[in-house]
């Protein structure tokens, strides 16, 4: 079977965190992108597609849940997994609560990590999927059937 | 005044013996030596507390007997009796450490309002005594208290600058070990060496995770839920979540809870940790086929909730220690040495005592004294220490 790769936006600071972690993504045959900063985050989304953005809640200048905000104001449909540190469970709350899919604790445990990102992926395509089929029913009823 | 243990030492029968009478009548019945030499020998038996001296005697005088005294019982106040108009002895006494000195002849009630004095004396140094023992030892656990504050801000402080790099080490470990086991790897010279390795980084940052968890745990913002614990139930969750190890070392777990007044109101969560950090550590120190008991004793205003092992107990030198940040006896790597420091953390943040008592060889009891109502304080950091102290009060009240 071959693997649909998932288009990855990692934001992350850390620059030696973000590098690895994008390193061991794309092994398993994901495409990553990364973006040191969430304003880089965002600038990355307006000119590339992606499925899911994983986020680093804790960052200088434009924070975690800041960035998801606009994420999710702009791009509604792409999913987002927060990466907290330990103890800003609440954050991690308030930010699900936004809309974020998921959150996991550094240091992730990898195979949580994967199982997460599949699952984000996973809702993203079903969205897309509902959203195609119900604009199909939409393109029958204006038609009248008659194509 | 009454239990005054007074001795009378004069070589003069009938004037010691004359003088023993009106103090018996007087309700301090004394203690009588003719000599020096048995004065000492019943100071050797039974502690005095004020000794009445005549100087003049022959063999071992008055003075010699006072040197003796103040230096075996320094607690011990003596009175000089001196001759008439022999000052002189009386102020070398009093150098010498007496309470005072009365010339002979003397009047019988000013003798009496001396033993008075000097008893009164005693008392009041006694009192002092204690107060500054009770004090230095207050300071001693507040300064501990102070310290593990401040090492519990510090421990947060680097167990989360820590986490980061070892994120670092571990994506960068995890993406070796993904391309050493891709199929054009499968030919690489030494790569079991390289897995070797890889797995001891992993499992060497997951180690390092445990304990910058715990430490981040400790010192977690105040984020307590709080509602009504059923502790039955709380106790039944803890055994399950331990039972498999208690089964496997055949440890039996008995319960001894009332199904009345066991309701409190606090944070369940955090107490299950409690619990479960109990449990785990008498599970732990339980021998095979060993036995621990859980019980609670349900007052109206508190809770006492104790968990006891049949283990090997704590030795006496270690009880001090065992609720010390990274105090452990397990093997390196097996214990953090923080399970107890986060679960008296936990118990005094919901308003309790955790003791514990023990005995080498013959198990360990640990009891969690726990407020019915948790009563939600407007400044924490305050009303902890105030509470702490009150209880120190208690306990050296109730030791007197």
């Amino acid at each position: 079977m071959i693997k649909i790769p998932t288009k990855v936006l990692l934001v992350d600071d850390e620059e030696d965190f973000a590098e690895m972690l994008s390193l061991r993504l794309i092994e398993l045959g994901e495409k990553v992108v990364i973006a040191y900063s969430g304003q880089e985050g965002l600038d990355t989304l307006a000119k590339t597609s992606i499925d899911v953005v994983i986020l680093d809640i804790k960052m200088p200048g434009m924070d975690g849940i800041e960035t998801l905000r606009e994420i999710k104001k702009q791009y509604p449909i792409i999913e987002v997994i927060l990466l907290t540190g330990h103890g800003s469970t609440e954050t991690a709350v308030e930010g699900m609560k936004l809309g974020a899919f998921d959150y996991l604790m550094k240091p992730a445990d990898f195979s949580d990590l994967a199982a997460k990102l599949e699952g984000a992926r996973k809702r993203k395509d079903e969205q897309e999927e509902r959203i195609r089929k119900a604009e199909a029913k939409l393109l029958v009823r204006r038609s009248g059937g008659a194509f | 005044m009454k239990n005054i243990r007074l001795l009378l030492v004069d070589d003069e029968d009938d004037f010691r013996q004359t003088l023993a009478k009106r103090l018996t009548k007087k309700g301090i019945p004394p203690e009588q030596a003719e000599n020096g030499q048995k004065a000492l020998s019943i100071l050797e038996n039974k502690r005095m507390d004020v000794v009445v001296l005549d100087v003049k005697m022959p063999g071992m005088d008055g003075i010699e007997v006072l040197h003796h005294i103040k230096k075996r019982y320094p607690k011990t106040e003596v009175i000089f009796l001196t001759g008439h108009a022999a000052t002189q002895d009386g102020v070398h006494g009093i150098k010498t450490g007496a309470f005072d000195y009365l010339s002979k002849p003397i009047e019988f009630e000013h003798l009496f309002g001396k033993i008075k004095q000097a008893y009164e004396k005693i008392e009041r140094e006694e009192e002092k005594l204690k107060e500054a023992e009770f004090r230095e030892h207050m300071e001693m656990q507040m300064v501990t208290t102070e310290k593990l504050a401040s090492l519990g801000t510090l421990a947060a402080g680097v167990a989360h600058e820590i986490n980061n790099p070892l994120a670092i080490i571990n994506e960068s470990a995890g993406w070796l070990k993904l391309i050493i086991n891709k199929e054009e790897m499968a030919q690489m010279p030494r790569k079991q060496d390289f897995e070797k390795a890889l797995n001891k980084i992993e499992k060497g940052v997951m180690r390092a995770k445990r304990i910058t968890h715990q430490l981040l745990g400790f010192a977690r913002k105040d984020d307590s839920v709080f509602s009504e614990v059923n502790i039955m139930e709380l106790v039944e969750e803890g055994i399950n979540l331990v039972n498999m190890e208690a089964v496997y070392k055949n440890i039996e777990i008995v319960r001894e809870i009332a199904p009345d007044k066991n309701t409190i109101w606090s944070d369940p969560s955090q107490l299950r940790q409690v619990l479960i950090n109990l449990l785990t550590n008498a599970i732990y120190a339980t021998n095979v086929g060993g036995k621990i008991t859980i019980r609670l004793e349900a007052m109206d205003e508190t809770i006492t909730l104790i968990v006891q092992d049949t283990g090997q107990g704590i030795p006496k030198e270690n009880l001090n220690k065992i609720f010390e940040p990274f105090f452990s006896t397990k093997p390196p790597g097996e214990g953090t040495g923080l399970g107890l420091f986060v679960t008296r953390g936990i118990v005094e943040k919901l308003g309790g005592i955790i003791e514990v008592t023990s005995k080498l060889g013959n198990g360990a009891s640990f009891y969690i004294m726990l407020p019915r109502y948790f009563k939600i304080k407007k400044d924490l950091d305050q009303d902890e220490r105030i509470q702490f102290l009150e209880h120190l009060a208690e306990q050296s009240n109730s030791t007197q």
